[in-house]
């Protein structure tokens, strides 16, 4: 691809130092060629027109979530972007197998310190990481869920950086959100751009309810288990996924108030009387799960709900506790638990971590606040953050007193260059082109009652449509791209 | 079908149909009080608010009733729950709660109605009229893009209910509190009155072509609660009921209960114990006997697809206790 045949829409200016689809000549790799052709032939006009018409199927499907920030708890469709992210197939073989790798540790991770513990007792992790965190849940201990599967459901952040090499950024281990919009992202590609998603061979998405629903009937001992997905309600910022996701798996989307527990026993309040529920996806957070034993003011959750888990008669996804091991100061440690557990080096590496409840990462934080990234190891949602390079004096100072006074609430990366990718946006002098926007990944994951973990193939691919911006977040003014993993381009070749 | 969906899809139901009685009743006293030279000393305002069950909120915030505040009070005050807006709001909060039962062209329709009325304060007739438009339509779509099963029948069990106590309401009050005094009986004044009351309930036509031009408050009796074929009779609306309900099925004891109730009060409209009882009693007394026990079917629903759960809980000496749990109330 020459240089000159894409300048006219698009502009390599700003580009990280991994850019996705351009060189760091400036040249358009050959991956991405046809997609070039495609855009340069339907010009700006023909892209906005293209824009439009998937904004508002969006909107139209209803394919939105609530901004909390947002007094008036608005609807907001989450920004699509046309330029497609493009994976090919060695890619993400790494990715999966990297992602399926950790699922694994991790779940043997969380039976190991509800049971005998013996990772601390080794001394790979401190106790005091694991008991002293607030993600830590006492009702688990000695509990067993099906299978000793704690991780169902999970979602794993990714970055590449400068070197172009996938690195873990964070694990969702507790309720990742965001697979309703790879399959709807993928489903407006298909009816807004049919010629470009036919010019690759493009792995599927589609059939991730199956997949999810497949994981959760495994944990049920019976042939036709009931399946219910618990929502807080449709206040929630993600009552769209919920919504979605029950109605592909045609399960029944309960609240709080639907359910209760008779004798240990889950049931659902039907027209028809009680209903047994055997598996319980659950939306919302541990703490607002059962009055009884968390949070005795929750009016969303279940009243009895633990007893019943613990009694064997309902299988909950994913398993409460799970906190304990995304916490951001334990990710510092993953690469030992994977090596602890499965004897194996880690596939994906992960980005060098200072803890604040090390005294010498926390004198090289408090030394370094410009250059680093600081987070709370408990939040999500790209909530609390600092990002040193671009907070202001008086940020960098409040964040510093915060630290100073609980550094074992903080860890901190430095500051990681995203790789960036073409994106469709308005230049602050009103031209619109693609230019380089900063992108991560988070691929979603399900693991049956056997262990066996499915990776999907594909994704979402956050955008940060700020120049410059590093936070990716839907929460924090981010956009959405569609991610095509390929089939391997020779035939004959296995497909996972 | 959660009992939480099938109560949300019946207040759906519910809530369109109310709004669109509201609309026309205010329409029907609109044109009314445009001939207030005639009836100087009526107040046709008053017994709107009785109607609606509105009286004691209005009272809270008005001190007298006047034509401009009871049309601004029944139409866009959303701070009670009578009137239009507000029942057009909760109507689409209910239908949010049960996108995924209800069509997309339902759901359409109601959301870009609840977007005109967010947008507007006034309080005309045009605005009526779209009300009631809206409303109809929105029967159409409920009729003609939505499957006919538990959920419809849900739906339409919350319209007839609501219907149903409508009709014996604006009978009782059009007409009884409005002439207490049986020598008033078929003087002009009433038979504008009747005249009035069958337009509240879009019957005027219905009784010209069954009845002719001559008013008989016999005559409207009859055709307002044992006629069949009209749609805004009890009769008519009890039927719906009980083929709602027959759609529905019984489950339970308390489903068989309440389907056998609907049952025995469909055929005393029918045969001719209504009849004879319209005849003996007062009217008054007849249609407050209408009224419980249209009250008890409401209570019987709510208790056997609603509300219905009883528990059995072992208490800490290992003896059982039954209770019943409450459903949220919205």
């Amino acid at each position: 691809m020459e240089r000159l045949k894409t300048e006219a829409i698009f502009s390599a200016s700003g580009a990280a130092a991994y850019d996705e689809a351009f060189e760091a000549s400036g040249k358009g790799r050959s991956l991405y060629g046809p997609a070039f052709e495609h855009f340069q032939g339907l010009g700006p006009d023909g892209i906005e027109s293209l824009q439009h018409s998937a904004d508002l199927s969006m909107l139209n499907q209803g394919v939105t979530f609530t901004v909390y920030s947002d007094a008036r708890g608005t609807e907001k469709i989450f920004p699509f972007d046309l330029m497609p992210r493009i994976l090919t197939d060695p890619e993400w073989s790494v990715i999966e197998a990297g992602v399926a790798q950790r699922m694994t540790a991790l779940n043997l991770f969380l039976e190991d310190i509800y049971h005998d513990q013996k990772i601390m007792k080794d001394g790979i992790v401190p106790s005091s990481q694991v008991m002293k965190s607030t993600l830590f849940c006492r009702e688990m201990t000695g509990l067993n869920p099906p299978g000793g599967q704690h991780v169902h459901i999970g979602g794993i952040d990714l970055i590449r950086n400068e070197s172009g090499a996938f690195h873990v950024l964070e694990d969702n281990l507790r309720v990742p959100s965001g697979v309703s919009y790879v399959i709807e992202n993928r489903w407006v590609m298909g009816r807004v751009q049919p010629e470009l998603l036919n010019q690759y061979k493009v792995r599927p998405v589609d059939h991730y309810p199956q997949m999810l629903f497949e994981s959760l009937a495994s944990l049920s001992a019976s042939d036709n288990p009931t399946v219910a997905v618990l929502t807080p309600g449709i206040f929630n910022s993600a009552y769209f996924e919920h919504s979605f996701l029950a109605n592909q798996m045609g399960a029944e989307l309960v609240e709080g108030q639907d359910l209760l527990v008779d004798r240990d026993v889950l049931y659902m309040k039907t027209t028809r009387g009680l209903q047994r529920v055997d598996v319980l996806y659950l939306r919302m957070d541990t703490d607002f799960l059962d009055p009884l034993v968390f949070r005795p003011d929750s009016i969303l959750g279940v009243p009895g709900l633990m007893n019943a888990y613990r009694a064997g008669n309902v299988a909950l996804a994913n398993a409460p506790g799970n906190g304990v091991a995304d916490d951001k100061a334990m990710y510092a440690y993953t690469p030992e638990v994977i090596r602890y557990y499965l004897d194996e080096d880690p596939i994906l590496p992960i980005v060098p971590t200072y803890l604040g409840a090390r005294d010498t990462d926390l004198k090289y934080m408090l030394e370094h606040m410009t250059e680093i990234v600081i987070k709370p190891t408990d939040a999500s949602g790209g909530y609390g953050i600092l990002v040193g390079s671009q907070a202001s004096k008086r940020e960098i100072g409040e964040f510093r007193a915060m630290l100073a006074a609980n550094p074992a609430h903080y860890i901190a990366q430095p500051i990681q260059q995203l790789s960036t990718h073409p994106t469709w946006v308005e230049q602050q002098d009103g031209g619109k082109g693609f230019f380089p926007r900063h992108v991560d990944l988070r691929p979603y994951a399900v693991c049956d009652v056997d262990g066996r973990v499915r990776v999907l193939p594909g994704g979402l691919t956050r955008v940060a449509l700020r120049q410059g911006s590093l936070v990716v977040n839907s929460s924090q003014g981010g956009g959405s791209k569609d991610t095509w993993v390929l089939y391997p381009e020779s035939p004959g070749a296995a497909d996972a | 079908m959660l009992s939480r969906i099938a109560r949300n899809i019946y207040e759906l139901g519910q809530q369109i149909e109310r709004a669109e009685n509201i609309a026309r009743v205010l329409d029907v006293n609109r044109r009314m009080s445009l001939e207030q030279g005639y009836f100087t000393e009526l107040d046709v305002w008053s017994p709107m608010l009785a109607i609606t069950h509105a009286r004691e909120a209005f009272d809270a915030k008005h001190d007298s009733v006047t034509r401009r505040r009871v049309m601004a009070f029944l139409i866009s005050d959303t701070s009670h729950p009578y009137s239009i807006r507000s029942c057009l709001n909760h109507a689409r909060e209910m239908a949010r709660t049960v996108r995924e039962h209800i069509s997309e062209e339902m759901w359409l329709s109601l959301n870009k109605m609840y977007h005109v009325i967010t947008g507007r304060t006034d309080n005309s007739q045009a605005f009526l009229d779209e009300v009631r438009q809206f409303c109809n339509a929105f029967h159409g779509l409920v009729d003609n893009t939505m499957s006919h099963g538990e959920t419809w029948q849900f739906l339409r069990l919350g319209v007839a209910l609501e219907r149903a106590f409508m009709t014996s309401r604006i009978l009782e009050i059009k007409y009884h509190l409005l002439l207490p005094s049986p020598e008033e009986v078929g003087k002009p004044l009433d038979l504008h009155q009747w005249q009035a009351l069958l337009r509240s309930v879009s019957g005027y036509e219905a009784y010209r072509r069954q009845y002719k031009a001559r008013i008989d408050p016999t005559k409207v009796l009859r055709l307002l609660s044992l006629d069949p074929r009209f749609p805004r009779s009890l009769h008519f609306s009890i039927r719906q009921i009980a083929d709602a309900l027959k759609g529905i099925g019984t489950a339970n004891e308390t489903q068989y209960d309440l389907l056998m109730e609907t049952e025995s009060f469909l055929d005393d409209l029918r045969g001719g114990a209504a009849r004879d009882e319209l005849r003996s009693m007062l009217l008054k007394d007849y249609l407050e006997s209408v009224q419980q026990r249209c009250e008890h079917i409401s209570g019987l629903i709510n208790e056997a697809f609603f509300n219905s759960v009883t528990v059995t809980v072992t208490d800490a000496h290992k003896g059982l206790l039954t209770m019943q749990i409450p459903q949220q109330q919205q």
